[in-house]
């Protein structure tokens, strides 16, 4: 388990002589993080040297005849912490464990370049909440995270939305690699394992700078474990069952440290059948998924390789009964009371579905001097997505969309030495992406092929004056796009763009005393238009949508599809985002609370809107229209958690969103509504276990009152056959079914631990629940599952 | 010793990659569209004479046009004709009956019409219920109709509306599949006008 703490900055100088080198550290309470005083701690290969940490939890060893050394840190009623470390790096964080704790004790370092933005926060899962949550899919996992919510298509694709936004709006950074994928679309979710992830952590802030762009919405930041030199072997095996789906996972992970090599190897599998909502079944929502990872990390004085490899497979199932050819499909399929087409429980996954593979790379050279670092990191990735839709026959057994998207980054990153009181970070990153059609679908391409071509550098530096931390940003992005295309007819289009963009962050941090922190960041972002947005052309589903270049309005002020435009046509500007991000966080005797509030402007904001109805061989179909407009999100995060008593722990919190269309005066579809958290946790050890603790959830998800217009489908066929257009003379935004009603969940669970062996009963939807979710595109067939129960055993090596 | 190797490295891969990415300017293959049609023809064949043939296209597809039905459909009355569909996408110039034929097993013709237009079958066709009565000529591997041929014998003269629609039906196509289930490929009513 890795945990960043930004501690502190570099050490001005180490001291070179023989027996001259030294070491300082300080040991917190994993769970309080408060500090733990007289705590032992040796030096291994100097047995003679030692200190014991002093009342604020600080210890320090001077006369080190050796550059690099393991520490043993152990007290009574904690399990004991071994951290190899070298002169090079920061000073340690030892986060000791109480022997009755799940978790082992972790050793945080200043991490290179984790997050270099100091004026957003980041946020992220307690232990437990994450460890409980890694069998859940990445969008889920990070969708319990405060002010944090899911976009999701059925059970099995789930994306995350911070602050409103998602897609190709929130950046995805997978072990120090921006996970490019097939991002724009809403039913295209991450191809990531968290179960074999460290951590998983979230910038809320417009952290383009440091990112790259994209990161309008902000940035989630998987984290592998941590590969821990000297640690010898360690190692961890689990099962989990859930009843709902009567799935099954396993994983298992091993690594070994000897002092300058540590290697690992990772592997986990899923296999589901179809879910359950509390009255039917839904048909067709099994997956299988497997991964595997291995990793290696050589350490010699100041040099760090890291090497790692990923592999991931999935084949999700998307429900049956979203399936429609047209309109009146679509009526027939949001009238029924048990979406169309259920059948018994079955593991078999029928189209629609989803089969996609991502491989990730990547090599990674860590330099460390006295008071500076350097690293460069390069890294490959090859994803493969294959949808496969209800069709004709033979051609069910092709994909109608296949695409293989490569991408090979190179990043450089150097920690410049400080001056005087301002430190930073600057470097360049540099993308080459290679997006192609695997021929074969018998359909012409929803979006052709293209590659991109990008370079950035970027500067951010920070001026510490007193208690306050002053942060400038800058960044430059330079974009060539080359797209190849073909038109229904299988007319050859092609085209070559370019974008270049400017942009900057500033940010303060403040400490105030009595433990009150305050963060202010600006940042600006931007994104080039996705090739998607320009070019998407045809039927999905129940609705037809165009392209930015795909229609233009005649004369008459009539949409027509003939040709494919290009930027002589219609200059497509970028999105560029200003948010402003504000946190005040205060910790008291017990208690710790958090308020962020932001407010997020994007100009150019691309997004579709109805305009308006064709007739068709299978019937009638709106038409949307790929559109400019200015969007204005802002909204309010707030966390708090108290401990009641020894024993009780009370955890809640609370996110909103309000989202405008500034340019129509319109609201969205889409956006999370107000949601309300409460958690009471109960932890104690036993007579016969060595850790046992109950938690109930509670949440309540309000109705969405922001929500567009509602014209039912059955209302527009009416239309239709009188012969009009509903969306000639409006076409304002609407929704073919009112938002849902607002609902209640309960969860409840016990997890406990023996010797190495932890076990943990989980409930889910604990008074099995009928409810449907805004942010889910297949509300308007189904309901969600219904009550959950799920088993799960792990030894730890 | 490493840095030095990792900055040799480093300096060689970037030329190689830049050069390889910008010479791809590989275009799509062309596929035949399988999925869209844009074309629909009645062929109503009297036993002696020519046949009253009736089409309806909507060229641009999936674009927002809207298909036109080729004026009304004009036959005699009280007389017999069998009645042959023809499925097109004239984009990409692919005849899809064939597939519908070779995959009669999972798609059904469904009729609706004017109660009482024609003699034969009597009622207001089977879009409604399917219990209803149309004339299928033809047979899938299951011995179910398809409809890609039918029946028909007109009655008096008078006008109402004629609707064909073909409803893909993988999986759940029956002797009881109704015209809701399944995914439909052509919902089309023309005017129809039974003349002296």
């Amino acid at each position: 388990m890795l945990i960043i703490l930004a501690f502190g900055i570099h050490l001005s100088s180490w001291a070179q002589d023989i027996c001259a080198n030294e070491i300082q550290g300080l040991v917190l309470d994993l769970d309080t993080r408060e500090p733990i005083p007289y705590v032992t701690v040796i030096v291994e290969e100097e047995r003679s040297k030692g200190a014991i940490t002093d009342a604020q939890g600080i210890f320090k060893i001077e006369g080190l005849c050796q550059k690099e050394f393991t520490l043993v840190v152990s007290h009574i009623g904690y399990k004991e912490a071994r951290h190899h470390h070298d002169s090079y790096h920061d000073h340690p964080t030892i986060l000791l464990a109480s022997d009755d704790h799940l978790l082992e004790s972790v050793v945080v370092e200043g991490v290179y370049n984790q997050s270099s933005l100091q004026t957003i926060s980041i946020d992220k899962l307690s232990n437990e909440a994450f460890s409980a949550a890694q069998s859940e899919s990445l969008g889920e996992l990070a969708g319990r995270i405060t002010g944090i919510s899911t976009m999701s298509t059925g059970q099995n694709v789930v994306k995350p939305i911070i602050h409103g936004l998602h897609s190709n709006r929130v950046l995805i950074v997978n072990n120090g690699v921006r996970h490019e994928f097939q991002n724009w679309g809403i039913e295209h979710a991450p191809e990531i394992d968290p179960s074999l992830a460290g951590s998983v952590e979230v910038v809320k802030g417009a952290a383009t700078v440091r990112y790259g762009p994209d990161a309008l919405g902000g940035v989630i930041l998987i984290n592998p474990p941590k590969l821990e030199l000297g640690a010898g072997l360690e190692g961890t095996a689990g099962v989990v069952a859930k009843s709902n789906g009567s799935s099954g996972e396993a994983d298992l992970q091993l690594s070994y440290g000897s002092d300058n090599l540590v290697v690992g190897v990772s592997g986990a599998m899923v296999g589901q059948g179809d879910l359950q909502s509390p009255d039917y079944v839904l048909t067709n929502t099994g997956k299988q998924e497997y991964s595997y990872t291995s990793s290696l990390r050589y350490h010699r004085h100041s040099f760090d390789l890291e090497g790692y490899y990923s592999h991931f497979y999935q084949n999700l199932g998307i429900l049956r009964g979203s399936v429609n050819g047209s309109l009146e499909d679509l009526a027939n399929a949001m009238e029924s009371e048990i979406p169309p087409g259920t059948g018994p429980f079955s593991y078999d996954l029928n189209n629609p579905r989803q089969e996609v593979t991502h491989d990730l790379m990547k090599l990674k050279g860590i330099y460390v001097w006295d008071n500076q670092d350097i690293s460069f990191q390069y890294a490959y990735q090859l994803n493969h997505r294959q949808e496969y839709d209800v069709r004709k026959g033979t051609n069910n057994e092709i994909p109608s969309v296949d695409l293989k998207l490569a991408t090979q980054t190179f990043d450089v990153d150097w920690n410049h030495p400080d001056l005087g009181r301002v430190n930073g970070n600057m470097g360049l990153q540099w993308l080459y992406q290679d997006n192609n059609n695997v021929p074969g679908t018998n359909t012409v391409p929803f979006v052709p092929n293209y590659n991109v071509l990008r370079a950035g550098f970027f500067a951010v530096e920070r001026l510490l004056a007193g208690n306050t931390t002053y942060e400038l940003g800058l960044r430059y992005d330079f974009q060539y796009n080359s797209v190849r295309g073909r038109a229904p007819s299988n007319e050859i289009y092609s085209n070559e763009l370019t974008y270049s963009q400017l942009t900057g962050s500033a940010g303060l941090k403040q400490v105030f005393k009595d433990r009150l922190s305050f963060r202010s960041n600006l940042g600006l972002a931007w994104r080039p238009p996705n090739v998607s947005e320009l070019y998407i052309f045809g039927k999905h589903q129940a609705s037809i949508e165009y392209g930015l270049w795909r229609y233009a309005y005649d004369e008459e002020g009539q949409i027509s599809v003939s040709g494919v435009l290009s930027e002589e046509d219609k200059y497509v500007n970028p999105e560029v985002g200003i948010k402003w991000i504000n946190t005040l966080e205060g910790e008291g005797d017990g208690n710790h609370w958090e308020l962020t509030a932001y407010a997020n402007m994007i100009r150019n904001y691309i997004y579709t809107r109805p305009a308006g109805i064709t007739n068709t061989v299978r019937g009638a179909f709106p038409y949307f229209i790929y559109d400019q407009g200015d969007a204005l999100f802002w909204g309010l995060d707030a966390a708090y958690r108290l401990e009641l008593t020894q024993y009780w722990k009370l955890e809640t919190k609370a996110s909103y969103v309000w989202a405008m269309n500034l340019k129509e005066q319109e609201t969205f579809i889409n956006i999370p509504p107000a949601r309300v958290d409460a958690g009471l946790d109960y932890h104690r050890k036993s007579d016969f276990l060595s850790s046992s603790r109950v938690t109930l959830g509670l949440a309540y998800v309000f109705r969405y009152f922001q929500e567009p217009r509602v014209i039912t489908v059955r209302e527009i066929l009416e239309a239709e056959s009188e012969g009009q257009d509903l969306f000639a003379r409006n076409n304002e935004m609407f929704d073919f079914m009112a938002a849902p009603d607002g609902y209640f969940l309960a969860n409840l669970s016990w997890s406990a631990a023996v010797g190495k062996w932890e076990w943990s009963v989980r409930v889910t939807n604990l008074l099995n629940r009928r409810y449907r979710v805004y942010t889910d595109r297949l509300r308007y067939f189904a309901d969600q599952t219904g009550r959950n129960v799920q088993l799960s055993l792990r030894y730890r090596i | 010793m490493f840095k030095n190797n990792w900055f040799i490295a480093c300096a060689f891969l970037i030329p190689v990659i830049l050069t390889t990415g910008c010479s791809d300017k590989d275009v799509p293959d062309a596929e035949n569209e399988e999925e869209i049609i844009t074309k629909v023809q009645l062929i109503f064949s009297p036993a002696e004479g020519a046949p009253v043939v009736v089409t309806a296209l909507d060229p641009d597809g999936d674009g927002p046009e809207d298909i036109a039905p080729s004026g009304p459909v004009v036959l005699a009355k009280g007389t017999e004709y069998e009645l042959f569909i023809k499925l097109e996408n004239t984009i990409s110039n692919e005849d899809i009956t064939e597939e519908v034929e070779a995959e009669g097993d999972e798609h059904l013709f469904f009729f609706g019409f004017s109660e009482g237009i024609f003699n034969s079958p009597a009622g207001n066709g089977n879009v409604d219920s399917r219990a209803d009565v149309v004339n299928y000529l033809d047979k899938d591997v299951n011995n179910l109709p398809v409809g890609l041929i039918t029946a028909w014998i007109t009655g008096e003269a008078g006008s109402g509306t004629f609707r064909v629609m073909l409803k893909h039906q993988p999986g759940i196509k029956s002797t009881t599949s109704e015209s809701t289930d399944g995914e439909s490929d052509v919902d089309i009513t023309w005017t129809l006008n039974i003349q002296d």
